[in-house]
């Protein structure tokens, strides 16, 4: 008798477990219909670094969408059905972004936000295409167009804009003619890399030197020396964040003080922060979103943004946002439509968002803008003339 | 040739920091046979450590690294201690033990200081020296001296004491070693704390080198254990020199194969490897269990 309840308790753990695994406890949303026609919540996939060296890039990027789609609930969802945000965490790892791509359309994800990383999305395309679901992503290697996806839209400008514009500040407007180039072997380097050397083509100018770091580099000095002896006026800088922030740092210890040229990485905090604020500033930077007081829309932005998550706003959050707004504007137009029709509805979507007018074409490019801006005094503020 | 030695230079700090980290891979499997896989990541904690004590306690750097050394030194401890069960009966299963704390050690951060990192600003505030037209930041010189004093701290210890004549003779025979009076687990205890009180010295110093963030122990780990290998695991001085060539090799590699530099170090590091199996300054290797 004393025995019996001791048997007892792991026999209805054991019961409870299998009962569970049969049904009761399948993952949220799997067990009812997430396409059209269903009446379960919306399932979107976000699908960013939340760990590892970019994981900045990921967290800004999920608290935009998550602003964007908390607004859209809290306002009663799409046709009466709330939306469901679940995030991925792929590391900024191509590898690990292909295993995700799989399990999205395995669990049947209507559509997929993110990533911000170039090489990640690129990776991942192939599965989304052949699975037909679509994706706006915050990369903006000129690779993603490359691959000619309809499923795939980018929520900002990509390389070739951001370059575009660089090159007719430093150019055109500022006469510069001695430029040099330091740029990384990652996707978004190479992108930049390539962009930057037509802009300058295009006008005939050829860099004073043109140096190529790999994304784990942690000294420059052999690159940062050669640099320097040619004395260039502007160095144009094709690398992440932190990678950046570390190339600026070094080079002003290495006596160079030319001023330093890029686009979205360097306009952002952690950049100012690695390099530090005195090294960083002059940096000239080419943003479809320099700053939170640009029009109303973007100072409302801002205020929602710091009442949510208690700091400030800045580009990634708000390309992310308006990738969401385009995203779940389109699920409203098409009446939750799923893969072709939903990519259809996507490209039919003219916004005006925080970055500037979306409007799509065939390559899945929605802006073709930028503004450039100056780091003055450890922020960024818009360029004058 | 302005070139040559600017590389030179920017490649012996960094180098300095590999062979604080190869010394920590040295140490402990001087004395116990073992790979700690474990060690970078105790050199991001210490890193970690380090720079908060250093950022928002506002304590001087000196004594920010000093806490952060006994911190990661009490790791080492606890360790050495959940694999002493092990210790000469499973020796894949204590490799798995530290890769596994490794992981750990990495969840701890991300759940104490969150996954994207922070910036250390420079403690030495003066301005790099300029000697014929090269310039020399400071703080590469205050790395390589702290490196130096604690490579002559450690020798010392190990070679003019009694405990670390002690742990030698653990690395030796530690049958014999247990048979004369020595208590083997109290020496690989040691072992452990040194080793993680390294990784601390060498993760606080590169804290405003580079960038603080979890998985920083990565690239510096593979390079630090290359550094080791490359000087002949478990020799102290081949550490040092392994170090040095690694943060060398790398600096200039950077600057003739730019994109493919990692490539290229380590193919030399692989065809280095294969004409002297046993490392630069190879003597025989320790193998234990």
């Amino acid at each position: 008798m004393f025995r019996f309840p001791r048997v007892r308790i792991p026999a209805l753990a054991a019961g409870a477990l299998a009962l569970c695994l049969t049904a009761a406890c399948a993952p949220p949303g799997e067990s009812e219909d997430a396409g059209s026609g269903g009446s379960g919540p919306i399932k979107l996939a976000l699908v960013d670094a939340q760990s590892g060296q970019l994981s900045s890039l990921g967290k800004w990027e999920h608290k935009g969408v998550k602003l964007a789609v908390d607004e859209w609930n809290a306002a009663g969802g799409i046709n009466g059905r709330k939306i469901q945000l679940d995030v991925f965490d792929d590391q900024g790892d191509p590898t690990v972004g292909t295993n995700i791509a799989r399990k999205i359309a395995s669990q049947k994800y209507i559509a997929m936000l993110g990533t911000a990383e170039s090489a990640v999305t690129i990776a991942m395309a192939p599965i989304l295409r052949q699975a037909e679901i679509p994706n706006i992503a915050s990369g903006q290697s000129p690779g993603m167009v490359a691959l000619k996806s309809p499923f795939l839209f980018l929520n900002g400008p990509t390389s070739t804009t951001y370059d575009e514009s660089l090159a007719k500040y430093l150019v055109d407007d500022r006469k510069m003619k001695k430029i040099a180039l330091i740029t990384n072997n990652g996707a978004y380097g190479k992108g930049e890399h390539d962009a930057f050397l037509k802009a300058m083509a295009d006008r005939g100018l050829k860099p004073v030197a043109d140096e190529v770091v790999t994304i784990d580099q942690k000294d420059f000095s052999a690159q940062l020396t050669k640099i320097r002896q040619r004395g260039p006026e502007v160095i144009f800088l094709g690398a992440e964040e932190v990678e950046s922030g570390l190339i600026v740092k070094q080079a002003r210890d290495l006596g160079i003080r030319a001023p330093f040229a890029g686009a979205a990485p360097q306009g952002t905090p952690v950049f100012i922060d690695t390099a530090g604020a005195a090294n960083a500033e002059g940096t000239i930077v080419s943003s479809p979103y320099l700053s939170n007081d640009i029009s109303e829309q973007s100072k409302k932005f801002a205020a929602a943004y710091k009442a949510a998550f208690n700091e400030e706003a800045e580009m990634h959050g708000a390309k992310a946002y308006d990738g969401a707004q385009i995203m779940l504007t389109a699920l409203k137009n098409s009446d939750v439509a799923t893969g072709r029709k939903l990519a259809e509805a996507i490209r039919a979507v003219r916004y005006q968002g925080l970055l500037g007018d979306f409007a799509y074409d065939g390559t899945g490019v929605g802006i073709r803008a930028t503004s450039i801006g100056i780091i003055k005094g450890g922020a960024l503020t818009k360029a004058g003339g | 040739m302005q070139v040559f030695l600017q590389t030179l230079i920017g490649g012996l700090s960094l180098g300095a920091i590999y062979a604080l980290v190869a010394m920590g891979f040295s140490l402990v499997y001087r004395t116990m046979g073992l790979v700690n896989f474990a060690h970078a990541d105790v050199l991001m904690i210490g890193a970690y450590a380090a720079s908060t004590f250093y950022m928002s306690t506002k304590l001087p750097f000196a004594v920010a690294m000093a806490l952060a050394i006994a911190l990661t030194g009490l790791i080492g401890l606890f360790i050495e201690r959940v694999l002493r069960p092990l210790e000469n009966k499973d020796f894949t299963l204590m490799l798995i033990g530290t890769i596994g704390f490794g992981m750990v050690l990495q969840a701890v951060a991300v759940l104490i200081w969150g996954a994207t990192g922070h910036a250390v600003a420079s403690p030495v505030q003066a301005a790099p020296l300029e000697l014929f037209g090269l310039r020399v930041r400071t703080y590469d010189l205050v790395v390589l001296l702290i490196a130096a004093v604690a490579v002559v701290l450690l020798v010392g210890f190990l070679q003019r004491t009694k405990r670390g004549a002690a742990m030698q003779a653990v690395a030796m025979d530690h049958e014999a070693a247990t048979a004369v009076g020595i208590h083997v687990g109290r020496s690989n205890a040691i072992a452990f704390a040194i080793g993680a009180g390294l990784a601390a010295l060498a993760g606080g110093l590169v804290g405003p080198l580079l960038y603080v963030n979890p998985t920083m122990g990565g690239t510096i780990g593979i390079k630090g254990f290359a550094a080791a290998m490359l000087g002949g695991c478990g020799n102290i001085p081949g550490a040092i020199v392994g170090g040095l060539a690694i943060g060398v090799l790398d600096s200039f590699a950077a600057g003739h194969f730019q994109g493919y530099s990692e490539l290229m170090v380590f193919l030399l590091f692989t065809v280095i490897i294969m004409i002297r199996p046993t490392g630069l300054f190879g003597e025989m290797t320790v193998s234990r269990a």
